[in-house]
């Protein structure tokens, strides 16, 4: 086994083990702690794969940002310490059977499809050239498109404050 | 360097930091009492919880944050590639600033970055 493949089966292991922590943890800022595990781990798969800007993209933006307004968004709520109940044993076993059945069914349909398997030309994404179609205006070109990403944000960012901000009462 | 040697670095890493610590914490004598486990943050013994409620102020900073942080995913790839480019992307970034800087402008107006 190559350190490669070593180091898939470590990252999918670490991404299989805390999403399973994440949605059985039965406090809420620890299910977010272990979501953040989980969105690191996906980095590294995307390093792997030499997808350096998309893992740089998703460490600072979904394990940095996304994150931390999930914990800010939680500790603003009062039932911080609040604790679920373990879940009754009839729920559980409907649980697993429902998870199991469609685990089965997203199996065998994957397994069934028959891929075309072609080699795909190994172009290597790095930031240069994501860079230049980023900011081409040629054929390969995605210059509009960048400038109304800004729009688009701008439009968040009017969002987040009329949302967040309370108005004060004149 | 490829991520695989960078992987094995830190891995390399952690076991050799992991492994003086557990062993030092193996051999050395411990001695455990009370005062020990107490947090000496200020020297102040925490009362309550330390699960508090937040102010609301740092949601929206939280918000903005995001939006920001957004907006420098694009402009690494733009630092990248801007000096091969020229004139061109740096137009592009200079109209991208602008439209974000409305925004910035707003926030400003509406006196969302000032706490509460």
């Amino acid at each position: 086994m190559s350190i490669h493949e070593l180091m898939f089966y470590l990252f999918s292991g670490m991404i299989l083990l805390f999403s399973v922590l994440t949605v059985t943890s039965r406090r809420i800022l620890r299910a977010a702690t272990y979501l953040l595990f989980v969105l690191i781990s996906t980095a590294g798969i995307y390093f792997m794969l030499n997808y350096q800007f998309l893992a740089a993209v998703q460490l600072t933006l979904y394990a940095g940002g996304i994150v931390v307004l999930i914990i800010f968004s939680i500790l603003l709520t009062s039932h911080i310490t609040h604790k679920f109940e373990p879940i009754g044993i009839k729920k559980m076993v409907f649980t697993i059977v429902a998870v199991a059945a469609g685990a089965i069914l997203t199996i065998t349909t994957v397994l069934n499809y028959g891929f075309n398997t072609v080699v795909a030309s190994s172009q290597n994404p790095d930031m240069q050239l994501i860079g230049g179609s980023l900011l081409g205006y040629g054929r390969d070109g995605y210059a509009l498109p960048f400038e109304v990403i800004s729009v688009l944000l701008l439009a968040a960012i009017f969002g987040s404050i009329v949302i967040a901000k309370k108005e004060k009462s004149k | 360097m490829t991520s695989e040697s960078l992987i094995l670095f830190f891995i390399v890493g952690l076991v050799l930091v992991g492994g003086a610590i557990l062993f030092s914490s193996y051999i050395a004598p411990t001695s455990t009492n009370l005062q020990k486990s107490e947090a000496y943050e200020c020297g102040v013994p925490t009362k309550g919880i330390t699960w508090l409620q937040f102010n609301v102020g740092y949601y929206l900073f939280a918000l903005l944050f995001l939006v920001f942080e957004v907006e420098t995913v694009f402009i690494f790839p733009w630092a990248v590639m801007m000096k091969s480019m020229g004139m061109v992307a740096f137009v592009e970034i200079l109209i991208f600033f602008a439209v974000l800087g409305l925004g910035l402008l707003y926030a400003w107006k509406k006196h969302a970055l000032i706490w509460e």
